[in-house]
């Protein structure tokens, strides 16, 4: 068959396999559904065919979720991967962010109208990026790409700045700086930002909702997030609903903060080769009502950028 | 303190004899009533300068010898008076000035002290009575100080204690809360499984009570008959009876499965925390072992091995929800203790007059310096806000008040390993249970 007509396969990978064969189940008559109970033999089949979408579990013997999902992002970097987890383990939520790079972090027991939604989501953005992989190359150009990128840093951090300003230095990477939230929105809907380094607070305000919009209106903006904060809530949130690119604990230490820059300005400079590319990103409406409109303000506040850089989905 | 001036309290002013004052008049003297009170009076010089003290009680030694009045009675005072008398000046601190009375204290007491001012002239004197009152005023205030301290000190152990309580408690609900999300997940899944399986089964219910409703009606006409007909074969036809029925048998059993393990957790909570049961009961410490092991699940999932090696025990009287609290604290430091994966070995035997229990782990083990203060109280090497510090501490209070006996043995890089010996009649031969060789240990972790 195909590439481009085969159904989505989904993988689940957990150790309890009730929860393997309810959501088989639940998600067969849709999809094309394989699952494991052993990481390992996960890992073994990731090698050996395409995986659409890739649910695991955390806790297993053997071998973490954490650790399978980045392993398997080094195997299909163009898979689509998420969390399923019962414990709030705030390590293993960041390192499937950072090294996974997960779609989504969701908690057991869950909704499965939620669960619908969100593998029906990842799996149009499958099909999405592979329509989008077998049309030939678009016009775009490697030559007229600009070398450098725009970041926008929404932090103080001496440390933080010092790496991002030599970072720009360097790379010839152009640097936008705000003290505020509104201060940010102005650049924001006056330039483009190929990267947003945000702290979860800037002068007086949460960041979070102005990262949460930014998610929904421009998807291809990465955002690293650089904090002290270590709930695994708030993170929760910050990976289903702003759709953030890194986390990065402060103190940062040097060595990963510049790894989180670097897979940042290559992702940037990938995207913007390639403007057809599909973005797998799709950010979650916040729960909270009042939170929600305060995101839906801040996503009119940005509007213009729509107009600029086309609607993503 | 209020010690500067505390001597002012005890000065009496007196009025002092000079040198040339005849032996005579100081007798009179004594007699005046003024001077009741006092055993001795300051002989003091031209420029007010203490420079003796005579008191009643040489006096009496001189009026007493033959013709003593007769031989005495007219010379200067000077002659017979103490010419180093205790002088003390009125800034001194209480507790010096004591100091310095006390020590010089004879007894009978015969003489007062002088009580001078900076300068060093004569201010009156001070009467040793007087001084031990003060004293004992003092003591008592410091006593109920000390009293209050240490009632202050009990009270912040009891809430130290309780925080430790509360800690591991919270610790041990949100395990168990972890636990139960498994299976509430696939139970929940299921439920809403079953529900949109057997939608089907309704709708051929209702087209197959249509059809009878038609059969039976002599006055139905053909065409409405075969109508029902074909929308009972559609319904039937969309009920798949043979995949229906395993998906149904499949997702009863699984979740039948997860409520029993729900409600295993949740007993096990329940005896683990011995809520409903009495503070002390006979019990099998192979239950308790089994009891945290579930509390302590959600530490150990996924990355701690644990191996049993339990053997039949007596029962054994004791305080449940005390020892399961000290085998959780074991459990988890030895979880603790573990980088990244490793095993815990629980151990159980008895003999006559004991039980004996071992946790061995494989972890990264301590140095001696931590092994000599893991019993302390505040002693701990987590980070700042991480732990109390009173987890093995009160675990050793317990093992103590039970009669029993916690041992340990580490090596850095290779394990530790807890014993716990607990003597199965208690009192009578505690003494001899606290006597039980423990010479093996360190060995036994060598080999480990």
């Amino acid at each position: 068959m195909p590439d481009t007509q085969r159904p989505v396969r989904l993988m689940f990978v957990d150790d309890e396999s009730r929860i393997l064969r309810s959501l088989a189940l639940q998600f067969r008559k849709d999809y094309e559904v394989l699952t494991e109970s052993d990481p390992h033999l996960a890992l073994h089949r990731l090698e050996q065919e395409p995986i659409d979408i890739l649910v695991s579990d955390q806790r297993m013997p053997a071998m973490n979720g954490a650790e399978l999902l980045a392993r398997a992002r080094a195997l299909q970097p163009q898979g689509i991967r998420i969390l399923l987890t019962g414990y709030s383990d705030v390590d293993a939520a960041i390192q499937a962010l950072n090294d996974g790079e997960i779609f989504r972090y969701l908690t057991k027991p869950w909704n499965p109208r939620e669960m619908d939604d969100t593998i029906a989501r990842a799996a149009e953005l499958s099909l999405r990026q592979r329509a989008a992989r077998a049309a030939p190359a678009g016009a775009a150009a490697g030559a007229d790409i600009p070398h450098g990128i725009a970041i926008l840093l929404l932090d103080g951090d001496p440390l933080v700045e010092a790496r991002v300003l030599e970072l720009c230095a360097v790379d010839g990477h152009h640097l936008h700086r705000a003290r505020q939230v509104d201060e940010a929105i102005a650049i924001l809907n006056r330039e483009h930002v190929d990267i947003v380094i945000s702290d979860l607070r800037l002068g007086e305000h949460a960041t979070a909702p102005l990262l949460k919009s930014l998610a929904q209106v421009r998807p291809h903006a990465l955002t690293i997030v650089t904090t002290p904060y270590q709930d695994t809530q708030a993170l929760l949130a910050l990976i289903n609903q702003a759709q953030i690119f890194r986390y990065v604990l402060k103190p940062v230490s040097v060595k990963l903060f510049e790894r989180a820059l670097h897979a940042a300005v290559t992702q940037s400079r990938h995207w913007r080769a390639r403007p057809q590319a599909v973005v797998a990103r799709a950010a979650e409406a916040p729960r909270d009502e009042g939170e929600r409109a305060a995101v839906n303000g801040l996503v009119g506040m940005l509007g213009r950028l729509r107009g600029r850089f086309g609607a993503p989905v | 303190m209020a010690d500067i001036g505390a001597l002012e309290h005890l000065l009496k002013p007196v009025q002092a004899l000079t040198p040339d004052v005849s032996i005579d008049e100081v007798a009179r003297r004594f007699l005046l009533d003024e001077h009741r009170a006092f055993l001795s009076l300051p002989v003091v010089d031209a420029v007010q300068r203490p420079c003796g003290l005579i008191s009643r009680y040489r006096l009496q030694d001189i009026f007493m010898r033959r013709f003593g009045r007769e031989l005495w009675g007219t010379q200067p005072v000077s002659k017979v008076m103490n010419p180093a008398p205790l002088v003390l000046q009125l800034g001194t601190p209480f507790e010096t000035a004591a100091a310095q009375v006390t020590t010089r204290l004879q007894y009978p007491v015969t003489e007062d002290f002088i009580l001078v001012d900076g300068a060093g002239r004569y201010r009156g004197l001070g009467t040793v009575p007087h001084l031990l009152k003060a004293m004992e005023a003092r003591l008592l205030q410091r006593n109920q100080a000390l009293q209050h301290t240490l009632e202050d000190l009990k009270q912040s152990q009891a809430q130290l204690v309780q925080s430790e309580k509360m800690a591991s408690l919270g610790q041990m609900v949100a395990g168990i809360a972890h636990e139960l999300n498994t299976p509430l997940g696939y139970v929940g899944n299921n439920v809403d499984l079953l529900r949109e399986l057997s939608a089907p089964l309704f709708a051929l219910n209702e087209a197959l009570a249509h059809l009878s409703a038609y059969l039976g009606d002599p006055a139905t006409d053909e065409e409405a008959l075969a109508h029902a007909l074909e929308a009972a074969d559609a319904a039937r036809r969309a009920v798949d009876a043979g995949t229906l029925a395993e998906d149904f048998r499949q997702l009863l059993e699984d979740t039948d499965y997860g409520l029993r393990q729900i409600s295993e957790l949740v007993g096990g909570l329940k005896d683990f925390s011995r809520l409903d049961r009495a503070p002390s009961d006979d019990v099998d410490l192979n239950d308790c072992v089994r009891a945290a092991l579930l509390i302590a699940r959600n530490n150990l999932k996924g990355r701690v091995e644990v191996r049993q090696q339990l053997q039949a025990l007596p029962p054994l009287r004791c305080a449940p929800s005390q020892i399961n609290q000290v085998l959780l604290n074991l459990l988890n430091n030895a979880a603790q203790a573990m980088d990244g994966s490793g095993i815990i070995l629980i151990k159980s035997w008895a003999d006559e007059a004991q039980v004996h229990l071992s946790v061995e782990d494989n972890g990264k083990g301590m140095t001696p310096e931590v092994l000599e203060r893991i019993f302390d109280p505040f002693f701990t090497t987590k980070p700042v806000g991480e732990g109390t510090g009173l987890g093995l501490s009160i675990s050793y209070r317990i093992v103590r008040d039970h009669g029993g006996t916690i041992r340990v043995a580490s090596r850095p890089g290779r394990g530790t390993r807890f014993l716990i010996t607990l003597p199965l009649r208690r009192a009578a031969d505690a003494a001899e249970a606290g006597a039980a060789p423990a010479a093996p240990l360190q060995r036994e972790i060598e080999h480990a």
